[in-house]
């Protein structure tokens, strides 16, 4: 009996599963048909033979992945934009957090990182190969000044937002400066971190990828170059696809940590 | 008056202390590193009267409001449209996350063999850089609709152009200017890069050329104006998005 009542709902709420899946399942996959056979068929039909096309992409997907050359420039371009990622949330957190603790810091600076964050980043590598040369440094600087300020604005308004109970409390038994900023106002912002980290992820990519552009250093910007120019377009879309993955990537990392370590937090909210 | 000056005052001192840093930094530097906030004025100058400054000037600005015009002209009536067929909505909307997160520069040295060189190309790599913060927001805002204020549209025998300028227009609006704010900064950074990767025009070439000759007062004046349009054009957006934030309830 008891069996029998807790059986019942576990099969409906299946089914019920089972219909939301295929309820959005299956119009994915037509979309996604529908867009690669029209892909396939317009260049067929209009485009000489060298132009990605689907099937020439995927045909190339083996050769590329045990390419010595690719992988090599996918190591580069990965450890750039971990190295510049990892340094840029150190960096960003500590100024983000100086600056939504203080008032006066903030008041100074703010108008520093509003301003560098509205600015175009690419615009700074001509700036950076005067400075570092043609190196993988100009790169990791690019990356570093494309994703900053994301997470310094992103911390600096977490910061700020924290419950001010939580300090009072806080205060009045007397916490240490260091263990307020990293008990609670650190973990007060660690959702907006994640929103910033977002964001600063993209842009890093978008920057290691331009400077390897500008450039011309090793990496997977300048495989996709590199294959374009000589008319291997299949070859050089499995890199964009690679990047696209990483793009994605990021997104549902940030997604499931939120949902994970942050349930009572919705990202929507609070967005950008 | 008193309040004003107290408000805005740490403003104008945070500005006087950064250009007075700049200034210091610049003359205790090497010239082909960094040159003082005054030089870089002086170069500004000279660049607009020699007359190399506005026209290169007006041409990006051709490339960026022709790029994203087009951008919400096709993003934000093909996101109502997403968002109002459902199915549709839904087949597409993870292919538009995907493009959303991809970056797009990644497709410049495609456009660039296929393409070539002309205005076309340049305003399709803008336009690349703008539309899906644009579709992907209005998408976003279709989902925010309540199903029943249609059912309840829709059984008060509502005509569909009815439905679209009471209910989806109103419900949506609010999330596509959110990404056409998001959307300005992309459009600069697309044309800044189209103008870098494809023939060199515009204010791209302006500070490539500097950059090239060592010109780094001519590489700082660039960036210094480009910066400000960038904070100019991020604060209209904000503007833009506030005054339509007021229908999100």
């Amino acid at each position: 009996m008891a069996e029998q009542a807790l059986s019942a709902p576990v099969a409906a709420g299946k089914t019920q599963a089972a219909s939301r899946w295929s309820a959005t399942f299956v119009p994915r996959l037509i979309t996604g048909l529908v867009i690669l056979l029209t892909w396939e068929i317009v260049v067929r039909l209009t485009a000489p033979a060298y132009v990605a096309k689907p099937t020439g992409i995927v045909l190339a997907v083996p050769q590329v992945l045990t390419d010595h050359a690719f992988l090599q420039a996918l190591g580069a371009t990965l450890l750039a934009v971990s190295e510049g990622l990892a340094i840029t949330i150190v960096a960003g957190t500590a100024l983000g957090l100086w600056m939504g603790r203080s008032a006066t810091v903030d008041r100074v600076i703010r108008v520093y990182v509003n301003g560098f964050n509205a600015l175009p980043m690419i615009i700074v590598l001509p700036l950076f190969s005067l400075w570092f040369g043609y190196s993988p440094g100009a790169r990791i600087a690019t990356i570093i000044f494309a994703a900053i300020f994301a997470i310094t604005m992103n911390v600096a308004d977490g910061a700020r937002s924290v419950p001010r109970e939580y300090l009072e409390v806080a205060k009045s038994f007397r916490a240490r400066g260091r263990s307020t900023l990293f008990e609670i106002v650190l973990p007060a912002a660690m959702p907006y971190l994640l929103a910033g980290f977002r964001l600063a992820a993209g842009r890093a990519l978008i920057g290691a990828v331009v400077a390897e552009f500008f450039l011309s250093i090793g990496g997977l910007g300048y495989y996709i170059l590199y294959n374009s120019r000589s008319y291997h377009h299949n070859e050089a879309f499995v890199g964009v696809l690679l990047l696209a993955a990483f793009g994605v990537g990021f997104e549902v990392l940030v997604q499931w940590t939120t949902k994970r370590f942050m349930p009572w937090y919705r990202r929507d909210e609070k967005a950008s | 008056m008193y309040a004003t000056i107290r408000r805005h005052a740490p403003l104008w001192l945070s500005i006087a202390g950064g250009v007075a840093l700049w200034e210091i930094a610049g003359r205790a530097t090497s010239r082909a590193f960094m040159v003082p906030f005054s030089e870089t004025l002086v170069r500004l100058w000279q660049l607009t009267v020699s007359g190399e400054f506005l026209p290169q000037l007006l041409d990006s600005a051709v490339l960026f409001f022709s790029g994203f015009i087009l951008a919400v002209i096709v993003g934000a009536p093909l996101g109502l449209l997403f968002a109002r067929v459902r199915v549709l909505r839904i087949g597409i909307e993870p292919y538009l996350m995907i493009l959303y997160a991809t970056p797009m520069v990644a497709l410049i040295p495609f456009i660039l063999s296929l393409m070539g060189f002309g205005f076309g190309p340049k305003v399709l790599i803008v336009f690349l850089f703008t539309v899906f913060p644009v579709l992907y927001n209005t998408v976003e805002g279709a989902r925010s609709i309540k199903p029943e204020l249609i059912e309840v549209a829709k059984s008060y025998r509502s005509s569909e152009w009815a439905l679209w300028r009471e209910v989806m227009l109103p419900y949506t609006l609010p999330y596509t200017m959110t990404g056409v704010r998001q959307a300005i900064g992309r459009a600069l950074v697309g044309m800044i890069a189209a103008e870098f990767f494809l023939s060199a025009t515009g204010l791209g070439q302006l500070i490539m050329g500097a950059s090239q000759d060592f010109d780094t007062a001519g590489v700082f004046a660039s960036i210094f104006v480009i910066g400000l349009i960038g904070v100019g054009l991020t604060r209209v957006g904000f503007v833009i998005e506030q005054r339509f934030a007021r229908w999100r309830q």
